[in-house]
């Protein structure tokens, strides 16, 4: 997975098939985390909609006929930050990374968005579904 | 050196309970031990919401405890220390201010009769060095403030404990990020584990300390670090107070200051990284009893202090083929 560039069709494919076989996300999903979110890569938006702790669909630039609770927006140059295998500091987790921004006005860190009381229903698989990405981009995907 | 043990082994730690006077109301407060009685002691603080569990690694780190009388202690509502008996504590909401805070502190360290001790403690045991130094500076050897900033906004989070959202979760999660991915998965995940354990309104209401009664932006030229020396030792990964705001609040304080920078760890040191942890702060100690021959460096680094990181992984093996 480390060769096939971030955000690719074949990257997306390749991290969904890492959530929905990942052990943890059968605990911390609790077959309720159905909250769609989506991830945002500098311009490029990509739906996720989930189903019981699972990604059902992968949606690319969502129109207003989509559904979601909550997103995560930022620059390529972050979320490849956020991806490498020993991340750095402040972009090695989301929490982490929208403290710098939203708290400590800091560019160069990701950002929620949306309904904080639901990202906070749903915090750890949310959470751990994020965290997978790391998974899928370093070769740890099924 | 942290120790690995075998079944059968019983590790050298002891629990007790000691009665203090806290704004004027008796609480019992729960504490662990270990080291020689004649030894230095060495008062360790809790992370908001957590319990002394957090200092179980330095409660049996041989090499530590063989100089140092290692005491760790539940807060009042943490842990095994249950809330006063003599309160209606559950019709008001629970708050920790600097004042409780210190106040604790101070008479818990007379209650166990300590003498001329070493406080040293995380997050808001960090920040509260701070105020211990301004307000309390001739009760104390030295000060450590792990984790230690003169602000700390934005964690008193209303989320953290609401009817709608699974606060023990939460809590524990909300705190996943501030901890260094290097350090040991096994005890990452037992630093939540701790954390999935507090009482409700507990961890929101020590962050009302942390967040918002803590400030000392405007007032570092307060602390007496000139009196009692002060450490502040931040890990290179806590988001919260950084090693930078460690280095600045140093600065603001001047004479009797010392910054530090802990490399590849994060803001649960103790518990997130032990073999780490407990190695960086053997040198901090042996500056306080005045063991080290050389100023502390601006960074300490795993390969400073002989520790080889463990090898970094995806956050999951990938499976066999």
């Amino acid at each position: 997975m480390a060769d096939t560039e971030l955000g690719t069709h074949e990257w997306w494919e390749s991290y969904k098939e890492t959530v929905n076989s990942d052990p943890e996300m059968d605990v911390r999903g609790h077959d309720k985390f159905s909250e769609n979110f989506y991830v945002e890569i500098g311009d490029e938006r990509v739906l996720l909609e989930m189903d019981g702790g699972e990604i059902e669909n992968l949606v690319p630039n969502p129109t207003m006929n989509h559904q979601w609770s909550f997103g995560v927006e930022g620059d390529r140059e972050t979320w490849e930050e956020f991806v490498r295998e020993t991340p750095p500091a402040f972009n090695h987790e989301i929490i982490a990374s929208h403290y710098r921004t939203a708290v400590r006005n800091e560019d160069g860190h990701l950002q929620l968005t949306g309904d904080n009381k639901r990202i906070f229903q749903h915090l750890r698989a949310f959470q751990r579904t994020l965290d997978l990405m790391r998974v899928a981009h370093n070769d740890g995907g099924s | 050196m942290t120790e690995s043990y075998q079944p059968g082994d019983v590790e050298p730690i002891s629990g007790s309970y000691v009665h203090v006077e806290v704004e004027g109301v008796d609480h019992r407060i729960y504490f662990e031990e270990n080291g020689p009685e004649d030894g230095i002691p060495l008062l360790c603080q809790h992370t908001a919401g957590n319990n002394c569990q957090e200092w179980r690694h330095l409660l049996t780190d041989e090499e530590i405890t063989e100089e140092f009388r290692v005491i760790a202690h539940d807060l009042p509502y943490h842990g095994k220390s249950v809330p006063p008996t003599s309160q209606e504590w559950w019709t008001e909401d629970y708050t920790m201010t600097a004042e409780k805070f210190t106040e604790t502190l101070v008479n818990l360290a007379d209650a166990l009769e300590l003498e001329d001790p070493i406080y040293m403690g995380s997050s808001m045991g960090g920040n509260i060095a701070l105020e211990l130094a301004d307000w309390y500076p001739e009760r104390f050897r030295a000060l450590i403030g792990l984790e230690c900033g003169a602000h700390s906004p934005g964690f008193y989070i209303d989320w953290l404990d609401h009817p709608e959202v699974n606060t023990t979760e939460v809590n524990a999660y909300s705190c996943w990020g501030l901890m260094a991915p290097q350090s040991p998965e096994q005890t990452r995940r037992e630093t939540m584990y701790l954390y999935e354990q507090g009482a409700t309104g507990v961890f929101k209401g020590d962050l009302y300390y942390y967040s918002v009664d803590h400030d000392y932006r405007d007032k570092l030229d307060q602390v007496n670090a000139d009196e009692c020396p002060l450490y502040i030792a931040n890990g290179e990964y806590d988001y919260l107070t950084t090693p930078e705001d460690g280095r600045q609040t140093a600065e603001g304080i001047g004479e009797g200051a010392t910054a530090v920078e802990f490399a590849e760890i994060g803001h649960f040191p103790m518990s997130e990284h032990p073999e780490l942890f407990n190695a960086y702060i053997t040198e901090v100690l042996a500056d306080v009893t005045g063991d080290r021959d050389e100023e502390l460096p601006d960074v300490l680094e795993p390969d400073d202090v002989g520790i080889e990181l463990h090898q970094q992984g995806p956050a999951r093996e990938k499976p066999a083929e």
